[in-house]
Formats: structure tokens, C-alpha cells, sequence
């Protein structure tokens, strides 16, 4: 039992064991309806990885249908944001599926009919080299679809010749310091890689206690395990809505070796990013 | 760590936060950047202006407004505003009230120190009771006193104010103010003309597309307070960035 500051008793968690016994027994009693309601939220809840024109899912893992030697993934609006103006329209990029699942974090509660905008991880393979794959990640994945999604896209046994490169943004009070976050120059780019990765990285470390969280953290964990060469760019910002200053501040990664060929006219992509600005700026009254 | 001790308003952290405060600064940073400056004879307001929905009537959209007239206009007192647009109003609203219960009582118009310290009064209750979260406003208080000085104060969500040469709120507010320091120099704000200027220029520095994304309003003494035209702010960038080629030019000049 802990008290909490406002006096109220509660029962904390505790590894050893449940004390009562009793209680124990009362909870092996599932009943059937259980057993059912536990079923359709977990078929609910489930990661499918469809071919979107067709919309059959995909027989087996990603990864393990077609070859690949570089995977970028950037989850978020800002990352997603960032590969669209600066590497998508540099080149001819196909889809290959995505991923649809759906949560608690989905505005509709209709899992059958989600939208593109906010369900789907998208997976492209570029054209010209087809095992050069990119997905944009702009949905939630909740923390037990995260094995799915890795399972899905990666598959049980991933070849270890491939370089995972991860987008994403945090805000700036995620970033421990002892430092007032107000004094800090955000937005700032923080890198976190796999011990097999032996690349240079384009900024400074995650510094201890260097700790990341959801998608990218399963990513990553996934490629430290299966010893497959990653790097996670972790943008900390004060803005999490879409905001230029902070895909900007992707920038840097552009000479990394992974996005280096990737990238080819650089102040029409810069364009192209305001254009996507201005389009989705939400006009707001909220804030003067 | 900070989840278990940002819930209330009243809980502070073991290491000192109060994290509702802090937050409540994170909001401000939500709202476009603000820029004031103190000259000698002149106080400067310029605010990034954020662009309006089509069918939205522009005159409802304010974030200069005055806080006090005197009859012949000789002092007012006027506040600019950044942050969440309705908790200012809310506090605009009662430092009107204010303003007029204290020139009723006292039969002088408030100082700007007096309103300022009012407000920041009002924004630190805020912090201390149960039950109500913090104003989520920076705002820029400025006037003239009685005694014909240029005054500029900044009041923050926490309820501290402190007067100011020049400063920055808002988005970006830590990059304005940077560039202020290297800026503001007895030169600088020498004349009306060259405090304007600096304002402008310490607003184009994160403003993006340039002049006409910018409000512009000065109050000299004794006079009531001018709002810039788009025309006249435009005038005032291109001297400005005649004035930078011109530097530009004797640079290279120089190193030829």
C-alpha cells in the first residue's frame, strides 16, 4: 500500500507476488465473455501491412519480400514533413504497402474505416533503386502494437546488410538536463545509435540518461538485438505541431552518408517545405 | 519524474519546480514574438503578426491594446500581450477595472509600475490556489509616467515583472532578445527614428516574410499612441536594408 501526496491509499504493484491468494483464484476464473471481449480488442487492435490498391495484406514481412540495404523511417509530423520536401520529391519513390492499425490515440472509433491521415505507415521503395526504402510514420503505434509493427515490416529473422536511419521529434522538456528548458536553443538535433553502426554521426550524442521512447526506442531496441546498424536523429523542439523551424533543423542529417544520394536540389526542396507549411497552417485563435 | 508533480498547481517537485508555471511559459511560446523597446523620448512596440482566417474581420484580431487614457491623452498606459488570447483578455479586463477604481480612489491616473505590479499580483494568485491553473501570458506593459519618463515593464505566467531597456516575448523571444543585447546601445536608441528601426530589425530576424508580417506602434510623450501602416513599416524595411547593403559593401570594400 503507498499513500499519494493528496492523502488518498492505493495499492502499489508489487513484483513479488499478489499477498492475497484469494484474489488470485478469483481472477484464473475468466469467463467466456472475457475471453471474447479480450479477442475483439486484440483482432481490433491488430497491425495489418496492406497494399493500399489492392487492399490485400502483404503475405509475409516487408523486409522479407523485397530486398533492402537502406531503411529511413521518420515518425512524426515534423520527420514526415522533413522527408517529403527534401527526399521524396528529389526522386521517384513507389509505394510498396502500409501499415494500418488503429487505438485509443485515433480520433474515429471505427477501426474498419480509418483514414490515411492518421492510421497508416506508409512504405515506399525508390524506383530507380529498389532497396532504398522510406516510411512515414504518422499515426501513434501504442506500445503493444510496437512488436507487431516490427514483426510486420522487419520480419523474425532480419538480414543484417541493411542501415536504419530513424526521424523524430520530441519536445524539449523530454530532454533531461539541469538546465532551465527555457534556456536551451531549441530546436536541437540529438543522435542515439546501435552498436553496429559504424557511421559517422551529424550531431553530438544523446547524453546519459539518454532514454527514448515509443516507436523509434522499439526500433531501435529491435536493431541493437538483431545487431543491425542504426541511428536515431531525435529532434528536441518547443513546437510540436508542424513548424519549419524545426524540420529545418533536420538539416544536418542531409550529408549523412544514408541521405546523401538521396537528396538532389536542396533550395527547391526548401521551397516545397514552405508550401507545405503554409498549407497546413490551421488558422488558430487560441494562441495571440 | 515531472508526472507525478505536475497535476496540481500546488504541489512543488523536490527539486523546486512548479511545473504548471512552467508549462504555462511553454504557452506563451505558442504565440508570435512581441518586441518592446525603451528609447529616451520614445517606447516601441512591434508584434509578428500571425495571419488571419479569410472570412475573420481583421479589427477583432488585437494585441496592442490600452489599458488606460488619460482625458487629454498625455499618459496611457498600453499592453501588449502573448500567449493564450483569452486569459488576456480576461486580464486586460480587470486591469481596466483597475485602472478606473484607482483614478475614482485616488483621483491620478495609474503609473506603469502600479498596473504592472497589479497584474503580476493577480497572475501570482493564480499560482497559489487550488483548484485554477496560471494565466498563460507573458505581456509587455508600457507607458509614460507623470514625470514624463518612458517606462517598459514584462510580466510573466509566474507573476514576477521586471523593467526593461528593451525585450522580447513570445516565439523566438530567446533569439530577439540575443540579438537586442548586441544591438541596443546608446546610439541605437539615440533618436525616435533609429529605436523603430531597431525594432524592426530585431522582429525581422524570426519574422518570416519580411515587413508586412509585422505591427508597428510608438508612443512618444504626450502624444497618443500611432499604429504604423503597412506602407510606412515597408518604408522603414527598405532603409533598413539599404543601410546592410551599405554596410556590406564597406566590408568588402575594406578587404579588397
Amino acid at each position: 500500500m503507498a499513500a499519494t501526496f493528496f492523502g488518498e491509499v492505493v495499492k502499489a504493484p508489487c513484483r513479488a507476488g499478489t499477498e492475497d491468494e484469494e484474489e488470485e483464484d478469483e481472477r484464473k476464473k475468466e469467463t467466456p465473455e472475457d475471453r471474447e471481449v479480450r479477442r475483439q480488442l486484440a483482432r481490433k487492435r491488430e497491425v495489418q501491412l496492406l497494399r493500399r490498391q489492392t487492399d490485400t495484406s502483404l503475405e509475409v514481412s516487408l523486409l522479407e519480400k523485397y530486398s533492402c540495404s537502406k531503411f529511413i523511417i521518420a515518425i512524426g509530423g515534423n520527420a514526415v514533413a522533413f522527408l517529403s520536401s527534401f527526399v521524396m520529391n528529389s526522386g521517384v519513390w513507389e509505394e510498396v504497402g502500409c501499415a494500418k492499425l488503429w487505438n485509443e490515440w485515433c480520433r474515429t472509433t471505427d477501426s474498419a474505416h480509418l483514414s490515411p491521415s492518421e492510421a497508416f505507415c506508409v512504405f515506399y521503395h525508390q524506383k530507380c533503386n529498389p532497396s532504398v526504402f522510406l516510411c512515414q510514420c504518422s499515426c501513434y503505434v501504442a506500445e503493444d502494437q510496437q512488436y507487431q509493427w516490427l514483426e510486420k515490416v522487419f520480419g523474425s529473422c532480419p538480414r543484417k546488410n541493411m542501415q536504419i536511419t530513424i526521424l523524430t521529434c520530441r519536445h524539449v522538456t523530454d530532454y533531461k538536463t539541469s538546465e532551465c528548458t527555457g534556456s536551451l536553443p531549441s530546436p536541437f538535433l540529438k543522435a542515439l545509435k546501435t552498436q553496429n553502426f559504424r557511421g559517422r554521426v551529424c550531431c553530438s550524442l544523446l547524453e546519459q540518461p539518454n532514454i527514448v521512447h515509443d516507436l523509434p526506442a522499439a526500433v531501435l531496441s529491435y536493431c541493437q538485438v538483431w545487431k543491425i546498424p542504426a541511428v536515431l536523429y531525435l529532434c528536441y523542439t518547443d513546437v510540436m505541431k508542424l513548424d519549419l523551424i524545426t524540420v529545418e533543423a533536420f538539416k544536418p542529417i542531409l550529408s549523412s552518408r544514408s541521405l546523401k544520394g538521396l537528396v538532389k536540389n536542396i533550395p527547391q526542396s526548401t521551397e516545397i517545405l514552405k508550401k507545405l507549411m503554409t498549407a497546413n497552417e490551421i488558422q488558430s485563435n487560441i494562441y495571440t | 519524474m515531472a508526472s507525478r508533480y505536475d497535476r496540481a498547481i500546488t504541489v512543488f517537485s523536490p527539486d523546486g519546480h512548479l511545473f504548471q508555471v512552467e508549462y504555462a511559459q511553454e504557452a506563451v511560446k505558442k504565440g508570435s514574438t512581441a518586441v518592446g523597446i525603451r528609447g529616451t523620448n520614445i517606447v516601441v512596440l512591434g508584434v509578428e503578426k500571425k495571419s488571419v482566417a479569410k472570412l475573420q474581420d481583421e479589427r477583432t484580431v488585437r494585441k496592442i491594446c490600452a489599458l488606460d487614457d488619460h482625458v487629454c491623452m498625455a499618459f496611457a498606459v498600453f499592453i501588449i500581450f502573448i500567449g493564450l488570447t483569452a486569459d488576456a483578455r480576461v486580464v486586460i479586463n480587470r486591469a481596466r477595472v483597475e485602472c478606473q477604481s484607482h483614478k475614482l480612489t485616488v483621483e491620478d491616473p495609474v503609473t506603469v509600475e502600479y498596473i504592472t505590479r497589479f497584474i503580476a499580483t493577480l497572475k501570482q494568485k493564480y499560482t497559489q490556489s487550488n483548484g485554477r491553473r496560471p494565466f498563460g501570458i507573458s505581456a509587455l506593459i508600457v507607458g509614460f509616467d507623470d514625470d514624463g519618463i518612458p517606462r517598459l515593464y514584462q510580466t510573466d505566467p509566474s507573476g514576477t515583472y521586471h523593467a526593461w531597456k528593451a525585450n522580447a516575448i513570445g516565439r523566438s523571444a530567446k533569439t530577439v532578445r540575443e540579438f537586442l543585447e548586441k544591438n541596443y546601445t546608446e546610439e541605437a536608441i539615440a533618436n525616435d527614428n533609429e529605436a523603430i528601426k531597431l525594432a524592426i530589425r530585431a522582429l525581422l530576424e524570426v519574422v518570416q516574410s519580411g515587413g508586412k508580417n509585422i505591427e508597428l506602434a510608438i508612443i512618444r510623450r504626450n502624444q497618443p499612441l500611432k499604429m504604423f501602416s503597412a506602407k510606412e513599416i515597408e518604408l522603414q524595411v527598405t532603409e533598413i536594408e539599404r543601410e546592410k547593403e551599405d554596410a556590406e559593401k564597406k566590408k568588402s570594400k575594406k578587404t579588397v
